[in-house]
């Protein structure tokens, strides 16, 4: 179960076999999507394999960086205490100009600035040492 | 209907709830335990009758096998168990998959059983923490995501694409709410109006706090078995299970196929093909209710109005007393309870209650055929059961 100290903490991504290359790149200043060689699938979420044919000639590219807000929410009410200094703040489901979706948060600017559709640029956001968060503001 | 199907194979024969809301001072398996001690009476049945148990995790509990831990604490040593998990879909998936285990030979008397204390059992902070965990650790959790910020960016996509106004969801809410001041043992009901739903200060956008649905504690119980062994019990009003449809479309809500339309029009195609009837044939329906925009995108995609009308169709009474499909009756998770998981389960103890003709003042008249649709996990799951009286058969 959960202990109240566990909730005081931003959650921390632990990078596993699929994923290590994305946060590596992430640290380095690049958004790398995974580009099937057989079928030209391009998926954000790491895998070992495609999802589309399940081919494992996998290469990454960096991306572009550009993209359009699909959805967005601002959040007031964070999930827990955590977050409870940054409301407002807006999650945003972004579609990147190489065609997956992700999901993110906007940053610098205002919250209420979001709209469907804005054109959104990545922003690589270090958390820590370690970690890099992959964020998106205005284009 | 192939040999295979379990239309009518498998009948509800008792149902029970334990108090909900605010219910300190009780675990979650007492909270279970009461439950099924309500649905045995009710059933006629004694404990050592039951030979299957199937459940659901329980936040406030620290039991992982949760259907193994309430046999123990029941004092059953069942031959057939499980602890399901497929989020808010669950209870749902709990029926379908029992009336499998009787149809199948795995069991004769099914429990289905669950439960949690979100209210008391859990800090609101640690509450909401334990149901953001089920997000995922690395792409979705390090953004904040608050479990009705998926929820939210589903609802504002219809805003944008079909013209759904906040005034459109929060009646889901006004109407759901004159609903729970009719059920004894609702969590909310004093009235609400639209303008308290906008008023009610932001959650995540478009969701308002009345938008929101309940944190609570409470359990509920049902007692399944095969359509046969009902009649030999002689059980008063069986209630049989007329088909089941699930649906699995994605996991992260970056890999939802569309925002709009959901996995619940396959699995509640499934489920109408199974039972021989269509939207048109429901008389009341149980619509999992999360949040307010999740009733208007449900009522669409399990077939009772077009795809984007959904707004409309509930600011025009379509879905209360009245209208098209009288749904959730009791108050739903907005305002009867929410504990969690088992919350669907409520939505099943009320259409059920609604088939036998036991609900009084909110009695749907002449309520034979019923649909509860359960899902979860930012519409990642989805399951429908068809129940109906034997009349419907």
């Amino acid at each position: 179960m959960i202990s109240s100290e566990d909730a005081k903490r931003k959650p921390v991504p632990t990078p596993d076999a699929d994923s290590a290359a994305l946060w590596r790149g992430l640290r380095d200043g690049v958004l790398l999507l995974q580009h099937c060689g057989d079928c030209h699938n391009v998926q954000y979420y790491q895998q070992g394999m495609c999802r589309e044919c399940g081919s494992e000639n996998l290469s990454h590219r960096a991306a572009s960086g550009r993209g359009r807000v699909h959805s967005f929410s601002v959040v007031h009410r964070a999930p827990g205490p955590a977050f409870k200094a940054d409301t407002p703040y807006a999650v945003i489901l972004v579609d990147l100009e190489e065609g997956p979706r992700m999901i993110s948060s906007y940053t610098g600017g205002r919250p209420e600035e979001v709209t469907f559709d804005m054109n959104v640029v990545l922003v690589c956001e270090p958390i820590d040492d370690d970690t890099t968060l992959p964020r998106f503001r205005r284009a | 209907m192939s040999d295979s199907s379990l239309r009518g194979k498998a009948a509800i024969i008792g149902i029970g709830m334990s108090p909900v809301g605010k219910v300190p001072g009780r675990s979650p398996l007492w909270l279970a335990a009461n439950a099924a001690k309500k649905a045995l009476v009710d059933a006629g049945l004694e404990k050592h009758d039951v030979d299957g148990v199937l459940s659901c995790h329980a936040f406030a509990s620290p039991f992982h096998r949760f259907s193994v831990a309430f046999s123990e604490y029941f004092g059953i040593q069942p031959t057939f168990s499980n602890t399901l998990q497929v989020s808010g879909a669950t209870a749902s998936t709990m029926f379908n998959i029992g009336a499998a285990a009787i149809h199948g030979g795995l069991a004769k008397v099914v429990l289905v059983v669950a439960s949690d204390s979100l209210m008391t059992g859990l800090t609101p902070d640690l509450a909401l923490r334990s149901l953001t965990e089920s997000r995922d650790q690395q792409y979705e959790m390090p953004f904040g995501i608050p479990v009705a910020n998926t929820f939210a960016m589903t609802a504002h996509r219809h805003m944008k694409e079909f013209g759904t106004t906040a005034e459109q969801m929060a009646e889901v809410a006004v109407i759901q709410r004159r609903h729970a001041a009719r059920t004894p043992g609702a969590q909310q009901t004093a009235p609400i109006t639209i303008d308290d739903v906008l008023n009610s200060g932001w959650v995540t956008t478009p969701y308002h706090k009345l938008d929101c649905s309940l944190i609570s504690d409470g359990g509920a119980a049902f007692i399944l078995t095969s359509a046969e062994h009902a009649r030999e019990l002689g059980a008063a009003k069986p209630i049989y299970i007329l088909g089941g449809g699930e649906c699995y479309t994605h996991e992260h809500i970056f890999l939802m196929p569309s925002l709009t339309t959901t996995g619940a029009v396959d699995s509640s195609r499934r489920a109408y093909a199974m039972a021989g009837y269509g939207p048109k044939d429901m008389h009341v329906a149980g619509v999992y209710d999360c949040f307010t925009g999740t009733v208007i995108m449900m009522l669409e995609d399990l077939g009772f109005c077009p795809k984007g009308d959904g707004g409309r169709f509930v600011a025009g009474g379509q879905m209360t007393y009245g209208g098209q499909i009288p749904s959730n009756t009791h108050g739903g998770l907005l305002s009867f309870a929410h504990p969690g998981m088992p919350g669907s389960l409520f939505h099943f103890h009320e259409v059920i209650a609604q088939l036998r003709g036991q609900c009084g003042e909110r009695q749907v008249p002449g309520a034979e055929i019923g649909l509860v649709h359960s899902l979860g996990a930012g519409f990642a799951t989805n399951a429908t059961t068809i129940l109906g009286t034997e009349n419907s058969l």
